[in-house]
């Protein structure tokens, strides 16, 4: 049994605005039509931002705002080169921001679990942090025996960056380190290693 | 609402102005007071010749000070008679039966600043909260409304702590408020305390600005389940009919009954005392219930909600 039935693993719903926000900060890890991520962008009262990883230099990271049909408050779109620099911008507008404030990620679950506990250490509660998972299943898996958090594992087993050490990557996710648990898979007949599959594409 | 009484003497009896009296309380058997968190309010059982009087107060004291309990008492114009008789026939030195402090109104311990908004005696509860405050550090802030005549008296309550974090404002208007609640930085809770138009106000107006609910908090002493029009209860069950009167609670009276039914905070709060409704009309006074269970009439909290109709059929 590679992957246990430990069920704390997160379940996710399709994001829609919180319509009780006065201010609306959607991320996404990868550049997605704000409609593809979140209902009711299109009739929001309140002003919404929608940040997205770009993952090129070709961007600036600046603000750039379209207006909006209507009365509709404008929409202001920012593209980051990769996720630190879209999370190290998130710290610092996070600091700044008053109780009305809503954010909503989609991506990963090593991204958007990373933004929930930046959103944590700022003060937000569940209510008004919300996130959906899109794009791949790879998992960060973090190392029970030597502590190190190896990201983007595909596989039934990892080898772990740390210690080297064959991992069963389980469902028993941890939303403080954003990562799944791996235990050594050899450990009682080192050597004796279960097939690998691809099992989180 | 604890059935377990302890007997507290009266070491200091106060006026601080024409219709409010600050009391001092020291175990009658010495020893340390029961421990009250920020928030706690004392039920004091009031004996006045045949009646007893059962009157909530908060606590003003600071919870981390075992030597005493404390409270203010306003003497009520429409009193059914407790708080003028805390005014005219208590004295120092008597000895007064209280409940174990309770606490429907406690600090979110989480929370990274606490604004409090209070209306004339709703400052009570927010003296143990700014004692609790200090000692640990955590940033608040107070905006408090009263009348003129008795500004001078919240404002000698409030002496010792830093004026940078106290807002007095003469007068009911809450204009004030909505420039207070936009400029809070995440993580912070507001606590209202005062009359209930008042805390309704400035909820309705949190909520308007984007506050989710877990972030509004408001004062309830669990004792609004005395008061109302009599009522039948029926337990549909057994088919008993329980009358109940204008100052028991629906609780109370099934209780008295005989009839074991489920609860444990006794003041709204809890939910463990929700009891099907399969007949009649419930009057929610209670703060578990959201708005659409409340709408839907299907459920009500037995320990201080009560009926608009004159029989009320519960499934029990």
């Amino acid at each position: 049994m590679l992957v246990s039935d430990i069920k704390s693993r997160p379940v996710y719903e399709r994001l829609a605005l919180d319509g009780s926000g006065r201010r609306h900060l959607v991320l996404s890890d990868a550049p997605r039509p704000l409609a593809e991520v979140i209902d009711g962008t299109e009739d929001a009262t309140a002003p919404v931002g929608y940040w997205v990883v770009a993952a090129t230099s070709a961007v600036d990271g600046q603000p750039k705002s379209e207006p909006a049909a209507g009365n509709a408050p404008a929409l202001e779109e920012r593209a980051f080169r990769a996720v630190p620099h879209l999370l190290d911008r998130l710290s610092h507008r996070l600091a700044q921001e008053t109780v009305g404030f809503r954010l909503y990620a989609v991506g990963e679950e090593g991204f958007i679990w990373d933004v929930a506990k930046l959103a944590r250490e700022a003060g937000l509660e569940a209510s008004e942090c919300r996130t959906a998972h899109a794009g791949s299943l790879r998992r960060n898996v973090f190392c029970v025996h030597c502590k190190t958090i190896t990201e983007g594992a595909t596989t039934s087993l990892a080898v772990c960056e740390g210690c080297g050490a064959h991992l069963v990557v389980r469902d028993h996710f941890s939303r403080f380190h954003s990562a799944f648990m791996g235990v050594q898979a050899d450990a009682e007949a080192p050597g004796d290693l279960p097939p690998v599959e691809e099992i989180f594409p | 609402m604890s059935r377990v009484t302890v007997p507290l003497r009266v070491a200091a009896a106060v006026p601080l102005s024409p219709t409010l009296r600050a009391f001092t309380l020291i175990p009658a058997d010495g020893g340390l007071a029961p421990p009250a968190g920020p928030g706690a309010h004392l039920r004091l059982f009031l004996k006045n010749g045949e009646r007893v009087h059962r009157n909530a107060y908060s606590l003003i004291s600071n919870p981390a000070d075992r030597s005493h309990l404390s409270i203010i008492v306003r003497r009520v114009e429409a009193s059914k008679g407790g708080s003028a008789f805390l005014h005219e026939a208590v004295e120092e030195g008597d000895v007064i039966e209280a409940g174990l402090p309770a606490n429907l109104f406690p600090v979110v311990r989480t929370a990274r600043k606490h604004l409090m908004v209070s209306g004339g005696i709703g400052l009570t509860p927010f003296l143990a909260y700014i004692a609790t405050f200090e000692a640990s550090g955590t940033p608040w802030e107070l905006h408090h409304f009263c009348r003129p005549d008795e500004r001078g008296v919240f404002e000698a309550l409030l002496a010792k702590h830093p004026a940078s974090k106290i807002h007095i404002h003469c007068g009911v208007d809450l204009g004030g408020l909505e420039d207070v609640l936009v400029r809070q930085p995440l993580g912070t809770h507001l606590y209202t305390c005062g009359p209930a138009l008042m805390m309704e106000a400035g909820l309705e107006l949190a909520a308007a600005l984007g506050w989710p609910k877990s972030r509004r908090h408001s004062e309830s002493f669990g004792g609004a389940a005395e008061g109302g029009a009599p009522f039948v209860a029926v337990l549909r069950r057994s088919g008993m009919e329980i009358a109940v009167g204008a100052e028991t609670s629906l609780l109370d009276a099934i209780e008295a009954a005989g009839v074991d039914a489920p609860c444990l905070c006794r003041g709204g709060a809890c939910g463990q005392c929700l009891i099907e409704v399969a007949e009649g009309e419930p009057e929610h006074r209670d703060h578990f219930l959201d708005e659409e269970e409340r709408a839907s009439g299907r459920f009500i909290m037995t320990c201080v909600s009560r009926a608009r109709s004159p029989r009320l059929v519960l499934e029990l």
